[in-house]
């Protein structure tokens, strides 16, 4: 399965991804959060990583489900320059994009009724890394990574 | 498909829940239309809900938990949330989320304890 979506110039191959999933339903959020969470168990991060990983892909399946209605979760386990184990956590989709980011990503801001407004400024103070690449009326990728630490 | 979602155990005037099941919208929905209708049915003074289950807690259903809160709170019914577990207190914490109209205990013993000293 190849496909090359575009938003912003900015391409993803799911190819390139070791689990690509789709969200279509609400169930799905939860087989989500599940096979990520397995999938950095399996890649030795703490559970504390774990947890937060996983409380990650929740918010931005849905996200994906509230606001584009379908989309998909990516993610892959990645080398960092200093040898370090990186996971990356992509969600992609084709719904109405995001009209201003920069206060999407504020804390506190939401366009739904019942919500805090906390799920992408939530994740971009778990993760290590975060990126938002948003282009009304085409869709929403967001790519972030956190770093498997040692003990 | 049952809109019972958790079992509800009576104690004196209040009601212990294990929640044991994915908080997922749909589910977490099910819970507050339950706690609701059980809080009004049994007249219950407090309820305590057992989270040591629950490894992911996000910002909708935080919303979703103090909001259940607020509308239990209004029927003169308080909640505690025990047993929260490290890792999604943690999560919580650095998100930035707080669970408002809640209060909260480390065992179930405490959580009783906190009741009886709001009557
Ligand atoms: N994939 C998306 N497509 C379109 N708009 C989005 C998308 N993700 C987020 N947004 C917009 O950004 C806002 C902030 O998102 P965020 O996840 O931080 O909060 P929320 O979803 O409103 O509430 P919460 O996540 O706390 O339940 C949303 O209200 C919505 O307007
Ligand atoms: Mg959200």
């Amino acid at each position: 399965m190849i496909k090359v979506k575009n938003i912003n110039d900015f391409s993803v191959d799911t190819e390139d991804y070791d689990l690509v999933l789709k969200i279509r339903q609400e169930a799905d959020i939860a087989v989500a959060r599940q096979m990520v969470k397995d999938f950095a168990k399996k890649n030795g991060f703490s559970l504390a990583d774990v947890t937060k990983i996983a409380t990650v892909v929740s918010e931005l399946s849905r996200n994906i489900q509230r606001y584009a209605k379908k989309g998909y979760i990516c993610a892959r386990k990645k080398h960092g320059k200093d040898g370090n184990v990186l996971l990356e956590v992509l969600a992609y989709d084709n719904g109405p994009g995001i009209k201003d980011v920069e206060l999407a990503v504020t804390g506190g801001y939401t366009t739904s009724q019942r919500s805090l407004g906390l799920g992408l400024s939530g994740v971009r103070r778990l993760m290590d890394t975060f990126k938002i690449i948003s282009e009304e009326g085409k869709g929403t990728i967001v790519i972030t990574e956190i770093r498997r630490r040692t003990f | 498909m049952s809109d019972k979602v958790v079992p509800i155990i009576k104690l004196y005037d209040y009601l212990i829940v294990p929640i044991q099941i994915e908080l997922d919208d749909i589910t977490v929905e099910k819970l507050q239309m339950q706690l609701l209708n059980e809080i009004s049915a049994k007249k219950a003074r407090g309820v305590i809900l057992d989270v040591s289950m629950v490894d992911v807690i996000d910002s909708y259903i935080s919303y979703v938990l103090s909001e259940t809160a607020a509308m239990a709170k209004a029927m003169g019914c308080h909640t505690v949330i025990c047993k929260i577990q490290p890792n999604v207190a943690l999560t919580l914490a650095q998100m930035g989320i707080k669970l408002e109209n809640v209060y909260t205990a480390n065992s179930l013993e405490s959580a009783l304890e906190i009741l009886n000293q709001l009557d």
